[in-house]
């Protein structure tokens, strides 16, 4: 009841405001007008710019007065109503057009669905597949935290060093050199026989991007540094390049990163028979132009991307 | 000894002998052998060309095309080049299976060049060397046009 009078005074005065708008904008334009038409013919000079003055202080005077009383009229017209319960999105609502643009209802109808699939399914699927491969704790509070927790994120280069040179020993046909162009992460070149070249970049121990690319493709930039960015041309090894991001990501051991190193690069080595392997599952070499590009993570074994299990 | 031009490697020429070594060289080689043409007689024979549509699949490059020697039209030409791998003995049955879903009966057998060194990277001068013995087969052949695949 009371938002209903309150509006009709609103309203009244938003008319009378309007009207002493039009009042104050012609006033105006006469005040431009007299000073476009200038001085009027008369006897004297004297004469002349007097006249002249007395008009324009009336006209001037006349705004002055158009002004105040918008002022006044403002002043009563008042605010909208400021205990919005919707905020922005209420604006939406007060759109005349509901069939035409119902994006009101639209927007309530996906918010109520959206809050229950959160609060119900969506919450439970997402949280599973933890990807969260290094050792520190994040949701456990300063309280509860040991004060000297060991974390596997900080170890020192020359530990780093170590653990690659081992590895690189340990398999024949594989190379890996190691190099720091960039601060204190790691940057490794593997080859692999002749078949392909890998650039693993690393964050202390745990490896974080891997690109592979042929044999007789060119790994370094113009500035004769190691091109971490630019993929390969041939869509055999954009391909493997995907299997080695999904395999960085599926061999995880937080409190062991040196086993995880090593046991991506025995899958890694699985691909020196890439294109002498046939597919496991369906026994020929090419599928899409492609050959076997998916090594099993468990048993290497070679398929095809589309016939892998 | 042979001089062979090929459109994939437009700024090299390449100057070959059977069974002997091949010379990759600049385009100013055939002004050079110009040059030197009263040091050494050249063969009677004319020129054979082919020429054709270049088509990619994946990785695969296949070019066909007409083998024309002068005015006449004498064979077919098919080439497949697998990009990825470089050493020539690891792919040879991929690049069979893959010839043999387009050939069907008239597939080859595994070219010479890969008998000969096992684990050597192929290169520009391996292909031309198949063309040589291609072309020389399809010379010695007199008037019947045969397809020549490699």
């Amino acid at each position: 009841m009371a938002d209903v009078i309150n509006v009709s005074v609103n309203l009244e005065a938003f008319s009378q405001a309007i009207s002493a708008i039009q009042a104050l904008r012609s006033s105006v334009s006469r005040v431009f007008d007299c000073l476009k038409d200038g001085m009027r013919n008369k006897e004297t000079l004297e004469g002349r710019e007097k006249a002249f003055i007395a008009h324009f202080q009336d006209n001037l005077h006349s705004v002055n007065r158009d002004l105040n009383e918008l002022e006044r009229l403002s002043n009563l017209v008042g605010k909208p109503s400021e205990n919005h319960p919707l905020h922005n999105s209420g604006l939406l609502s007060l759109d005349p057009v509901q069939d035409k643009t119902p994006l009101y209802s639209q927007l309530l109808q996906a918010y109520k669905w959206s809050n229950k699939y959160h609060a119900g399914l969506a919450s439970g699927l997402l949280n599973q597949q933890s990807l969260k491969r290094s050792a520190n704790q994040m949701g456990v509070s300063a309280k509860r935290r040991p004060k000297a927790q060991p974390t596997t994120l900080v170890l020192p280069p020359q530990y780093v060093d170590d653990v690659i040179s081992r590895i690189d020993r340990m398999f024949p046909e594989m190379s890996i050199h190691l190099s720091r162009p960039n601060g204190t992460s790691a940057m490794l070149l593997v080859t692999l026989g002749k078949v392909l070249k890998v650039i693993v970049v690393m964050r202390s121990l745990f490896i974080d991007r891997t690109i592979v690319k042929g044999y007789n493709e060119n790994v370094y930039t113009e500035d004769g540094k190691l091109d971490i960015w630019s993929k390969s041309n041939y869509q055999v090894f954009q391909k493997v390049t995907d299997h080695a991001t999904t395999a960085l990501l599926h061999y995880q051991l937080p409190q062991m990163p040196d086993v995880v190193v090593r046991s991506f690069m025995t899958w890694l080595r699985s691909y020196i028979k890439l294109f002498q392997a046939p597919c496991q599952r369906c026994g020929k070499f090419l599928q899409d132009g492609l050959p076997p590009t998916w090594r099993d993570f468990r048993t290497l074994e070679a398929f095809h991307d589309t016939c892998r299990q | 000894m042979y001089v062979m031009h090929n459109s994939e490697y437009p700024l090299s020429c390449f100057a070959l002998f059977e069974n002997g070594p091949c010379l990759i060289a600049d385009t100013n080689f055939d002004v050079l052998m110009v040059k030197l043409k009263g040091f050494f007689q050249s063969a009677k024979a004319s020129k054979i060309e082919t020429r054709g549509t270049r088509y990619q699949y994946c990785d695969f490059l296949v070019k066909v095309g007409t083998v024309t020697m002068g005015p006449s039209a004498r064979g077919i030409s098919v080439e497949v080049e697998y990009g990825p791998c470089v050493v020539a003995s690891d792919c040879w049955s991929l690049l069979l299976e893959f010839l043999q879903s387009f050939l069907g009966s008239h597939t080859p057998g595994a070219p010479a060049v890969f008998g000969n060194r096992h684990d050597a990277v192929y290169g520009p001068a391996d292909t031309m060397v198949q063309y040589m013995e291609l072309f020389n087969k399809i010379r010695k052949q007199q008037q019947v046009p045969v397809a020549g695949i490699r």
